[in-house]
């Protein structure tokens, strides 16, 4: 397989095995880019106990590939139940309108 | 390759039919605000994977863009 199949599956395997995953620069306490860091605070807003992430200044396979993996060009990306919900924005403004809050609980509770 | 706001604003027009653009940024962090009948019926990451789809390549120097996307009806409904 090549890097980039592996890469691929790897990221399969995170968004599918987690029922909610953020791909950022940086960690939740330590976001490397400003909106890396809006989206953390947008899943902690969301009460999200545990969700996992995953650094992608420090996972090179992600950092070159996830953008192929659901044809979305930047960071952040989150993924709920193994599809990506969106970039930054997106979850911000699902956030507002109360329907992440609602996804997320979904994807606890499966 | 240095990107201002208004080359990314025209990078956008060239390639979607838009009611509006707004463009602002420092030449690395862009923000946009675009208005578009090409976005009826489509959801916000639809929406956004277009005009990503139209900047292609140019990502790569635009390092982050932020949007704010509108068909022109939900445009009409904005305070």
């Amino acid at each position: 397989m090549d890097e980039k199949t592996i890469a691929l599956e790897k990221i399969k395997k995170t968004v599918t095995e987690n029922p909610v995953v953020l791909y950022m620069k940086g960690t939740p306490q330590f976001p490397q880019c400003g909106f890396s860091g809006r989206a953390a605070q947008v899943l902690k807003a969301c009460g999200v106990e545990k969700f996992a992430t995953v650094n992608v200044l420090e996972d090179q396979g992600a950092y070159e590939y996830l953008k192929f993996y659901a044809d979305f060009p930047t960071f952040p990306q989150c993924y709920v139940n193994g599809e990506l919900v969106g970039g930054s924005d997106i979850m911000l403004e699902l956030y507002q309108q109360g329907e992440l809050q609602k996804l997320i609980a979904s994807a606890a509770a499966r | 390759m240095k990107v201002t706001p208004d080359n990314v604003r025209e990078y956008i027009q060239q390639g979607l039919d838009c009611e509006h653009v707004e463009v602002e940024g420092d030449g690395r962090h862009f923000e946009a605000v675009i208005v578009s009948k090409e976005f009826d019926g489509k959801g916000k990451l639809q929406q956004q994977r277009l005009v990503f789809q139209i900047l292609g390549g140019k990502m790569d120097v635009i390092h982050a863009l932020s949007m704010k996307t509108f068909t022109p009806q939900q445009w009409a409904e904005q305070d």
